[in-house]
Order: structure tokens, then C-alpha cells, then sequence
């Protein structure tokens, strides 16, 4: 048996906040070479915080975060960066007041080689064409699907190992999607690990090998894609019944299918604390 | 720490006989260079607590103080001086041109933030001691004007000493009335604009009036302390007002830790006092003094009052408040708390101020109507065309994938942005064109993604804060005091004591609200919100952040307050069973526009609702 | 009129300069720097102490100043502005009026209030165009700010350091995430700023003959309203405002001479009306 091949990104007991606030509670989770993953939750879980405690924007109280055999606890953004990671925000934010090339050349500041900015902007332009016509373009004049190819473009250029990617899907039109869908397929398989947050569901489990939903700052639930529980994944997100009501639906997929439970018309909710399942009926009358 | 009034009036009573009285008795060597020395140093604290109240309470600035502090000092040499009027007409008319030329940069300052306006008052603060203060037929050119020592009947008051009693009484008002605006809605507005104008807009405050307000108190009082100084020195001159005066008094004020008054005054005194005592340090006082003051910005940023707030803080209060867990236990929070309910104001309170609910019951129209509302943003379409009305005592959800552009409908619909195109109604009255404080008074409360509350302010302050178009009495009459303040003060003061009951928080009354848990925080934005029982109630996301269990329990509460209460809501969340558990209609919004409505259960199943949460594929 | 213009340039030329060093910091860190005046005044005294004591060549003594100047931002960068990077931005203004005055107290106390004369390098009367004459110190000014402009066009546009900081003053952690380290940044920033308000004040001193201590102090504010004019987000736009400064001080003092204060005045009633109808001056983009 050869033995087994380092995670690519391990993170063991991830915690941090805000002043008093604490949003990490010890977030565990790990991501192997060649893999891509999506981290679902509802609002205020922490899956943006966890991004950027990875990529070091937010400082970690406690906890580990290996990239590749190398600790990058305590380590500047700037230096994680330099280590292979690359990380796109959800503001999917360029710099406005620069040309396209010039952002593009700000993405790839860290190569010292020409040779390899130059590899690395041909296969940018080649995944973007619409990069190479619009070189000296102002960033900040192009709209916003625009934008944000621009900025995963720019992530792309320092060739990381590792993208972080925070709601690539929000706010774009739905054929922009499918086009950022189509380009981090092709980034995940040129050998670039990919995590990425996402609100669409669906987009997310489309993409990704491996799921990991968020509640209140810890992971409670990792499975990969093809095993899922939806409907555990479903109520963790609250939309359950959204979910119950599309799987009644479903097409049948090239991913095993779990046979779609019988739900009745308004989900009973978990019975817990001084509150109980008799009150919460009376709504959805 | 709440001084009560007699004691200050006695405190400064005292200090202002003592100099007269040590000056005549011989006592302790205090004589006329000892008194000049004290009258510099409180004519300095009392020339910093104006400033003090622009920058640390309204968060406005001024790089122009000196120019102020000459208006005063100018207008008290020519009344006083020149026409030989009482010195005490003086300070009055100071006090009015002091505020009129406070009102003529603020009212650009009504646009202008941060830098530009700081560049602003630089600008005139030059403008004035370049110019104004050098022509000679206002202001007797260079040579100055002077500024005779101030007369009552025939007793002129040329000793020094008496002369500090006039400056302590001075000062002893200034201080006063300083501390009258904190204890009123004026101050507490004043905070709030200064953390988020928004939040004080929902509230309720006037924001440009308020800012307004903050300048001309800021131009009076300034120009009073530069009276005060005219008749110290002896006569104002262009040169003692220079830039560099201003950027000093910047200096005490941020050294004296911001908003607060004794630091600001004791600093302010030390700078006043010092120049006289030290200069045997032979000019290593400029060098020493600058040190400090950077070493203090970098590791204590609080300034003295900060230190004075440790050294109270050692006595037990704020320990005990810290002791009260901050723990991220929603669940035991919400699911404990007996009830969200404050006793709300009652009709006949509201009814002066907002005239509408006397219809409300009447049923003038849905509570809340919005018809065909767009909002654009430059190329933008944010919000398409969309409506929906929100029935009376019902609970609305409004829900859809993130950026659907609910929360910018939200804003729409209390004011905080202005929509391209249709209108929205309230109890069928067209408030579109109304600012957002303006809502606020006529019944639509709301709460934000972000926490809409002040985090400087402690929690009772906040329930206060939140009861602002409530408060029985105008701003004028806060400055004083009057009986009448003092009686609104108290009612607001005790409904805010009811929520805390009713919260069982009131372990937390005197903690500032940063030092609570974001659970924690919200059900006070919630009881805040509630508290002046607002015709329509919109609440942005609340169960943000929560676990499915603590929304639960939100759900509940929620549905208490409808229950008990007749309160309308319209919510918007991501959190599907509240929605379900809660609402009796749901509107769903995707891409700007409105895509359906119905009863939960029913949009739950719509098969567009669901693609357009799930994507395309799913479906 | 031609000779008020000319004149007015020249002297605009040095205020562009100051503005220039204003301007970089205040986009890198959204405030007003108000220790560039007494920066460039030790400085001033550095060099001048140089030449004259210690019998350096004048332009050795001269960038002895200049580098006494960018240790002092380097130093005021490290030891103030980081710790303040998250602090309301008046703590950090304050900072930089609390460094003025401990510049200016240094000055007092090292070499005392009396004024200095500059020595001068030059041989010669300068340049004659017309019926203006402009001494050689001015013509050094021109000459720097022309160097200044071109070096500035250069090195922003062109070199990915340049880049990089022109991208940090529009989202400073895009910057951080492509791996470019911003405490590199930021020390250029102030380093260069300090350097550039320190070859204006040597080259004022060379224009004005004698020097004192806070000297520098009235052309600073003269600096602002350049910046402000300019755009305070505008780079060329303090070297063109420095100019409209210089031609209008000019203008004004040449045809109104007798009435006191009116040059100050209508420059900062310029700087009002500016920032109230157009806050982004003339070649600024944001407000």
C-alpha cells in the first residue's frame, strides 16, 4: 500500500471573531489534492470568515490551517499568497481605476519569472477572451459579469495551488454563471484544488467532489457529492421544503439519485427547548 | 457618572468664591500672577468643551476652531470696548455670531464628510484670521482691539482673582449645559448620527437639523469661551488666533479622550497652564509635549478620559457587567427570555406625534402598500417594477436568493434610498418623497442586517435612543433642562426599565452594547424596535446568524408579538422555517423583481421559487 | 501680465511639489499630513547645517537633508502610522500634527529661532525671459518639479511597485491578495512623500535667502489648497494645482498689493468653493 498522499489543505480547529463576538468555533475540515469542494451554510455561519482566516485577511484566534505540509498559522495574507493560494472575495472587487492588463499584471506581481507571466497570461487570455480585447479597458467601466472574470482572472495569473472562491455565482446573470461554471471546471482540472463558498445550491453541488455545511461556525456535516444526504443538507440550510419539493421533480442525474422522501405540505419543526411542535403548526395553516 | 444638578451648582459656586476670597485674605500666597496662571488654564478647558461636543458627540470637525474662539474675543472688544456696552451683552452677542458663522459652514457640511469638511473649516478658520481679523475698521487691523475687563454697576473687575470667578461661572454653564444635551435626546441623537447615521435616521432623528444644531451650539459656546479669553488677555489681536491654535485645541481634544468632559478639561487646562509653568524647561517642553502626545495616540488611544474611566471602572461597576456571560448561547437566550415585550406607548402618547395612527385603526388603506417601485443604481436595475402590500396585524415574509434585492426594496420603503420609478404608501398616505425620519415618525420601525443600534451607547441608552420621536419636548428646552425635559426623561426612562424586565436583562442596563454577544444585541434591536410600537415593523434578517433552534424560539416570539400586540411585519429572511412557522402571506423576490406571492406552504412548492434558489439544474 | 504668469509658475512649481508629497500620502492613507512642512523644514536645517558646519559640497549636504527626511518618514511610518492602520483617521491627523510639533521644538531647541541664511550653488543671475528674470533657485524648482512629473508618470504607470500602490489607495486588500506586501507600500509612500516636501523646502530656502524654523508652515497650507484644486486622489493634479496656487498668488498680489491677507483669503475661499461644487478638483476622480 503506498502511502497515503498529504491533504492539500488541512484545518484543524479553526476559531476566531469580532471583539466579542466569536464566529469560528473550531472549524475542521480537509480538502485532498486534485479536489474541489463547497462549503454550504445559512447567512452568518462563517463560511466567508473561514475563507478569509485560510487565507489570513482574518486573524485566527486558535486552531491550525496546513497548506500542503506547511503551517500557515500566523503567516501575513501577503505570504500565503507567495505560499499558493489564491483567493477571490465576494465582492468579486478589481481596481476600478486600472486597465484590464494592468490588473491582470498586478495578479501576477509575485512571479519572478517572465517566462512564466507570460505562460500564465496566455492561458488567462485563453479562458477569457474577452480579457485579451478589452486590455487597456478601465476595470471599474465594465459591467459586473465582466468584473468578475476579471478577478478570478487576476487570482488565476499567480498560478496558485489552492483557489478560494467566495459566491462566484452571486450576482451574476444565469449565462454567466454557466460560463463561470464552465471556467472553474477547466481550473479544477488543470490540477488547482478549488473551495469555494456558495449560496447556489445547486451550482455549488454541480462543481464540487466534496460538501461541508456550516452552522454557527463549525462544520456539522462533510460528505462528498455523491453520497449526500440532501435532505439533511436541505434542512441544514433551511430550505428543506424547497428541496423536498424538487426532489419530487428531480430529473434523473449521472449522480446517484436518492429516492425523494414523502414530505407532507409544511415541515414540522424540530421540537426543542420551551417552544414545541404545536406552535409551530399553527402557521402553516 | 450622573452629577446631580445642585451639587454642580454648588461645586461652581464654591470655586468661584474661593479666588476672590483667598485673593482679598492673602492666603497660601495666591495673588495676581497665580490667578492670571488659573484664568488661562479654565478659559482653555472652557474653549475645548465646544469642540469636544462637534467631534466626540456629533462626529462632525472642525480644523477652524480659532477662528470661533477670535469671533467671540472680536465681538466682546467691540461690544464691550468699543461701545461700552455690558460685558454680559458681550458674551450674548458672541455667543449669536459665534453660532450664525457656525451655521454658514455647517450648512455645507450637511454634504461634505470626514476630510473635505475638516479642508472646509480649514479653509474658513484661514479665511478669517488672514482676512477678516486683519481689517481695520471691524477689528482694528493689526493693532487688534481690546477687550476691557469686564464691569458690574461701577465695580470693575480688575483683580485677577475676580476676574477667575467670572471665568469658573462661565465655565460652570458651559459644563452644564454640556452635560444637560447628554442626558436628552439631543445628545443621544448627537451619538447616534455620529455612529451611523442611518440607525439614527430610523430612529427618528433629523439628521440634518441635528448636524445643523451641532455646529451652531459648536459656534456659540466657542465664540462664549472666546469672549472669556478677550477679557483675559486684554485685547484680541490676529495673531493669537492662527491655525496653529486650532490644530492645538484638536490636539487637547483628542488627548482628553473623545466625548469625554473631564478629561477634555483637565487636558485642555494642563496646555492652558503649562506654557507659564514650564518655561524654565527652556524650550524642551516643545519637544517633551509633542512626544507625549503621539505616545498617547499610539498605545492609549482613549486619552485621559479612558484612564479615568479605568480608574472608575476599578470600582466593581463595570466588573459586575463583564461578569454577565457573553456566551454565544442563543439557543438558552432566546428560548428563556419570557417575552420580547416591553409595555409599548401608550395610543394617547403617540398620538401627537405620529397623526396617522389615529387612523390606523380606521383602516385608511393596508398598513403598507408598494406599487411599482424601481430602484436603479447608476446602469443597475436593482429592484424591477416590484409591489406588494402587507396586511395589518399579519406577518409578511419577503424572502429570495441573495441579491434578489429585497434589502435594497427594504430601503426603499423606509427611506434610505430614493426609488426611479412608482410609489409607496403608507396607510394609504404617499410617503415616497419622505427622508427616512420622517417615516420614522409616522410609524415604520425597522431593524439591520448589521445591528441598527449604537455600539458607544450603553444598552438602556440605546432603549432610549430608540424612543427619540417620543421624547415629549424640543430641543431647546433639553439645553436647560426644564421641569418639563426632566418628566419625558423619565418615562422614556421607564419603559426602557420595562424591556429590560421583561428581557430579564437588566444585569446588561449600564454595559455598552459592543460587550454583549451578537445574539444578545439583536433581541435588544428587536425590544428597541418594538418599543414605540411602529405602525409597520420591517425587519431585516433577523434570525441572521442563529442557530435553527434559537430562530425557532425567534419564530415564536414573533408570532407573541402578533398576537399580543397587532403587530405588523414584514420580514425578510433566509431562514425558511421561520418564514413558514411565522408568515401568513409570502412574497418572493428573484433578480430585482417580484416572482410570486402566496401562503407559505404554497410558494414553498412553486417550482420557479425553487429554481431559482437552487439553480437551473435542480429543478 | 505674461511676467505675473511666469513668475506665478515657478513659485506654483514648488507647491505642486509640496502637494505632491501630499497628495501620495493622503491616497494611501486618506489623511492629511500635516508634519510634511516640518519634515522638509529639519531637513532644510540638516543640509543647511551640513554645508555650512561641517563644510560638505552643497549638494552633498543637500541630500544629506533628503535622506535625514526619508529616515524621518520611514521612522514616522513604522512607529505611528502602522500601529494607527485601523484607528479613526483623526487619531492618525493628530498624530502627524503632534510629529510637526516635535520637529519644529527639535529646530527651536538645535539650532534656535534666529534665521539662517541658505547658501547658494549657483554662479549667476539665472534665466532672463523677457522682462522677468528667474533666479537660479527657481529655476531649480522648475527643473525638479519637471523631474518629479516625469518620474512620477513613469514610475506609476510602468513599474508594478507603482502599480501596486495606485491599486491600494482603490482596495487595499485586492493589493494584499496578489501577494505584495503592504507594510513595502506604505513605507514608500511616506518615505518618498517626506523626500519630495524636503526638496521643496530646500529649494524655498534657496528662493527666499533666509530661514527659519516653521518656515515652511504657510507654504504647506498653500500645498493643500494645490492638492485640493488638484483633486486630493489625483497625482498630476497637485503638480497642475501647485501651479493655478502659484499663478493666482501671483496675480493677486501683484495687482492687489495693499489689502492685507487677500491672497490667503481668496485661496481658501477657492479651497471652500472647490470642495463645495466640485470635491474632486479639477483632475480628481472619487470624491
Amino acid at each position: 500500500m503506498t502511502a497515503p498522499v498529504p491533504a492539500l489543505l488541512t484545518v484543524s480547529g479553526l476559531e476566531t471573531g469580532f471583539g466579542a463576538n466569536q464566529i469560528l468555533h473550531g472549524v475542521e475540515l480537509t480538502l485532498a489534492r486534485g479536489r474541489a469542494a463547497v462549503l454550504l451554510g445559512l447567512n452568518g455561519a462563517g463560511k466567508s470568515v473561514t475563507l478569509k482566516t485560510i487565507s489570513g485577511l482574518q486573524p485566527a484566534w486558535a486552531g491550525s490551517v496546513d497548506f500542503d505540509g506547511r503551517e500557515l498559522a500566523g503567516l501575513e495574507p501577503e505570504d500565503r499568497i507567495r505560499a499558493g493560494l489564491g483567493h477571490v472575495l465576494q465582492t468579486k472587487s478589481v481596481f476600478p481605476d486600472l486597465s484590464v492588463a494592468e490588473n491582470l499584471r498586478l495578479g501576477g506581481a509575485i512571479l519572478r519569472n517572465k517566462q512564466r507571466f507570460a505562460e500564465n497570461l496566455a492561458r488567462v487570455h485563453d479562458i477569457y477572451p474577452l480579457l485579451s480585447d478589452r486590455r487597456s479597458q478601465l476595470a471599474g467601466s465594465m459591467s459586473g459579469g465582466e468584473r468578475a472574470m476579471l478577478a478570478v482572472a487576476r487570482a488565476l495569473m499567480a498560478d496558485p495551488r489552492l483557489l478560494l472562491i467566495d459566491e462566484p455565482s452571486a450576482g451574476l446573470s444565469p449565462k454567466m454563471v454557466e460560463q463561470l461554471g464552465g471556467t472553474l471546471r477547466k481550473v479544477r482540472e488543470s490540477g488547482t484544488g478549488l473551495l469555494m463558498v456558495e449560496q447556489n445550491v445547486g451550482f455549488g453541488l454541480d462543481l464540487a467532489d466534496d460538501v461541508f455545511v456550516m452552522e454557527k461556525g463549525r462544520v456539522v456535516y462533510r460528505d462528498t457529492a455523491e453520497n449526500l444526504d440532501r435532505s439533511r443538507v436541505a434542512t441544514l440550510l433551511g430550505i428543506g421544503d424547497l428541496l423536498g419539493a424538487a426532489a419530487g421533480k428531480a430529473r434523473p442525474r449521472t449522480r446517484a439519485a436518492r429516492p425523494a422522501p414523502t414530505r407532507r405540505r409544511g415541515v414540522p419543526i424540530r421540537a426543542r427547548g420551551a417552544g414545541g411542535a404545536g406552535k409551530a403548526n399553527k402557521a402553516t395553516a | 457618572m450622573k452629577v446631580r444638578f445642585p451639587t454642580l451648582l454648588v461645586t461652581v459656586l464654591v470655586c468661584a468664591a474661593l479666588p476672590p476670597v483667598l485673593s482679598r485674605a492673602g492666603l497660601w500666597g495666591f495673588d495676581q500672577y497665580h490667578a492670571l496662571i488659573l484664568c488661562f488654564g479654565v478659559t482653555y478647558a472652557l474653549a475645548a468643551l465646544p469642540l469636544n461636543l462637534l467631534i466626540g458627540y456629533a462626529g462632525q470637525i472642525s480644523l477652524g476652531h480659532a477662528a470661533f474662539l477670535g469671533i467671540g474675543a472680536y465681538t466682546s472688544g467691540i461690544i464691550a470696548g468699543r461701545l461700552g456696552l455690558p460685558f454680559t451683552l458681550g458674551l450674548v452677542v458672541a455667543a449669536a455670531v459665534g453660532a450664525l458663522a457656525a451655521l454658514v459652514i455647517g450648512l455645507p457640511a450637511l454634504r461634505l464628510r470626514g476630510l473635505y469638511l475638516a479642508l472646509v473649516t480649514l479653509g474658513f478658520g484661514l479665511a478669517m484670521a488672514s482676512m477678516v481679523f486683519r481689517l481695520r475698521s471691524v477689528t482694528g487691523g493689526y493693532a487688534g482691539q481690546a477687550v476691557p475687563r469686564p464691569q458690574a454697576g461701577t465695580f470693575v473687575f480688575l483683580r485677577n482673582a475676580d476676574l477667575l470667578a467670572i471665568v469658573i461661572l462661565v465655565f460652570g454653564l458651559v459644563w452644564a449645559l454640556d452635560r444637560n444635551l447628554l442626558r436628552t435626546k439631543v445628545g443621544r441623537g448627537f451619538l447616534a448620527l455620529r455612529e451611523d447615521e442611518e440607525v439614527a435616521a430610523a430612529f427618528g432623528v433629523d439628521v440634518p437639523r441635528y448636524k445643523l444644531y451641532a455646529f451652531a451650539l459648536y459656534g456659540g459656546l466657542s465664540a462664549v469661551a472666546g469672549s472669556v479669553f478677550g477679557h483675559v488677555v486684554g485685547f484680541a489681536q490676529q495673531e493669537s488666533f492662527t491655525f496653529d491654535l486650532s490644530l492645538l485645541f484638536v490636539v487637547i481634544v483628542l488627548i482628553g479622550g473623545l466625548r469625554s468632559r473631564p478629561g477634555v478639561a483637565t487636558a485642555a487646562f494642563f496646555f492652558g497652564v503649562t506654557p507659564r509653568f514650564f518655561s524654565f524647561l527652556q524650550g524642551w517642553e516643545l519637544i517633551i509635549a509633542p512626544a507625549i502626545v503621539m505616545f498617547t495616540l499610539v498605545r492609549h488611544p482613549g486619552g485621559l478620559g479612558q484612564t479615568f474611566a479605568e480608574v472608575r471602572g476599578l470600582r466593581g461597576r463595570k466588573a459586575k457587567a463583564k461578569g454577565a456571560t457573553r456566551t454565544d448561547d442563543d439557543e438558552s437566550e432566546t428560548a428563556h427570555a419570557s417575552l420580547v415585550l416591553p409595555r409599548p406607548a401608550s395610543a394617547q402618547e403617540l398620538a401627537n406625534t405620529t397623526s396617522l395612527r389615529a387612523k390606523a385603526d380606521g383602516g385608511a388603506g393596508v398598513p403598507l402598500e408598494v406599487r411599482d417601485v424601481s430602484v436603479r443604481f447608476g446602469g443597475l436595475v436593482a429592484v424591477d417594477s416590484a409591489s406588494l402590500t402587507v396586511d395589518g396585524g399579519r406577518i409578511t415574509g419577503l424572502i429570495g436568493p441573495n441579491g434578489a434585492g429585497k434589502s435594497t426594496l427594504f430601503n426603499a420603503i423606509s427611506g434610505f434610498v430614493r426609488p426611479t420609478k412608482g410609489r409607496v404608501l403608507l396607510h394609504g398616505t404617499d410617503i415616497t418623497d419622505l427622508p427616512p425620519h420622517r417615516r420614522a415618525a409616522l410609524g415604520i420601525g425597522r431593524t439591520f442586517q448589521q445591528i441598527g443600534l449604537v455600539k458607544d451607547l450603553t444598552v438602556t441608552e440605546n432603549l432610549l435612543l430608540a424612543q427619540h420621536r417620543l421624547a415629549g419636548y424640543g430641543a431647546v428646552p433639553a439645553l436647560a433642562y426644564l421641569p418639563g425635559v426632566g418628566r419625558g426623561e423619565r418615562d422614556l426612562r421607564q419603559r426602557a426599565e420595562e424591556t429590560l424586565h421583561a428581557l430579564q436583562f437588566e444585569r446588561f442596563a449600564e454595559s455598552e452594547l459592543r460587550e454583549l454577544s451578537h445574539g444578545q444585541q439583536r433581541i435588544v434591536e428587536l425590544a428597541a424596535a418594538l418599543l414605540t410600537a411602529p405602525g409597520v415593523l420591517l425587519l431585516d434578517e433577523p434570525s441572521a446568524g442563529m442557530s435553527p433552534a434559537a430562530a425557532e424560539a425567534l419564530a415564536e416570539r414573533l408570532l407573541q408579538v402578533r398576537d399580543e400586540l397587532g403587530q405588523t411585519i414584514l420580514l425578510i429572511e433566509h431562514h425558511l422555517p421561520l418564514v413558514l412557522a411565522t408568515c401568513t402571506t409570502v412574497h418572493v423576490m428573484d433578480a430585482g423583481r417580484m416572482l410570486t406571492s402566496g401562503t407559505p406552504s404554497e410558494v414553498v412548492t412553486d417550482p420557479s421559487v425553487v429554481s431559482a434558489y437552487l439553480g437551473e439544474r435542480v429543478a | 501680465m505674461t511676467d505675473v504668469v511666469v513668475t506665478g509658475i515657478a513659485a506654483g512649481a514648488v507647491y505642486g511639489l509640496f502637494a505632491l508629497g501630499l497628495v501620495l500620502v493622503y491616497k494611501a492613507t486618506k489623511i492629511l499630513n500635516f508634519a510634511q512642512a516640518e519634515i522638509g523644514s529639519f531637513a532644510t536645517f540638516v543640509a543647511w547645517g551640513l554645508i555650512t558646519s561641517w563644510k560638505f559640497p552643497w549638494l552633498l549636504g543637500a541630500l544629506g537633508g533628503l535622506l535625514v527626511a526619508g529616515a524621518l518618514g520611514l521612522a514616522f511610518e513604522r512607529a505611528v502610522v502602522r500601529p494607527l492602520i485601523d484607528a479613526p483617521r483623526l487619531t492618525l491627523v493628530v498624530a502627524t500634527i503632534g510629529m510637526g510639533l516635535l520637529l519644529a521644538g527639535l529646530e527651536f531647541k538645535i539650532w534656535g529661532a534666529s534665521p539662517r541664511i541658505m547658501p547658494s550653488p549657483f554662479h549667476g543671475d539665472g534665466l532672463t525671459l523677457g522682462n522677468v528674470t528667474l533666479p537660479p533657485a527657481r529655476l531649480l524648482a522648475l527643473g525638479l518639479t519637471a523631474v518629479a512629473a516625469g518620474a512620477s508618470a513613469w514610475f506609476f504607470r510602468r513599474t508594478t511597485f507603482g502599480l501596486a500602490i495606485l491599486a491600494a489607495a482603490q482596495d487595499v486588500v485586492g493589493v494584499r491578495l496578489t501577494g505584495i506586501r503592504l507594510r513595502h507600500l506604505s513605507a514608500f509612500t511616506w518615505l518618498t512623500s517626506s523626500v519630495v516636501g524636503a526638496a521643496a523646502g530646500i529649494v524655498i530656502a534657496l528662493s527666499l535667502g533666509a530661514f527659519a524654523p516653521t518656515f515652511l508652515n504657510g507654504i504647506m497650507l498653500l500645498g493643500f489648497a494645490a492638492a485640493v484644486l488638484g483633486g486630493m486622489t489625483s497625482l498630476p493634479g497637485a503638480l497642475v494645482g501647485g501651479i493655478v496656487v502659484g499663478i493666482t498668488q501671483a496675480v493677486v498680489s501683484h495687482y492687489w498689493i495693499s489689502v492685507a491677507g487677500l491672497v490667503e483669503t481668496v485661496m481658501f475661499g477657492a479651497i471652500v468653493a472647490v470642495l463645495l461644487l466640485r470635491p474632486r478638483g479639477l483632475l480628481g476622480r472619487l470624491a
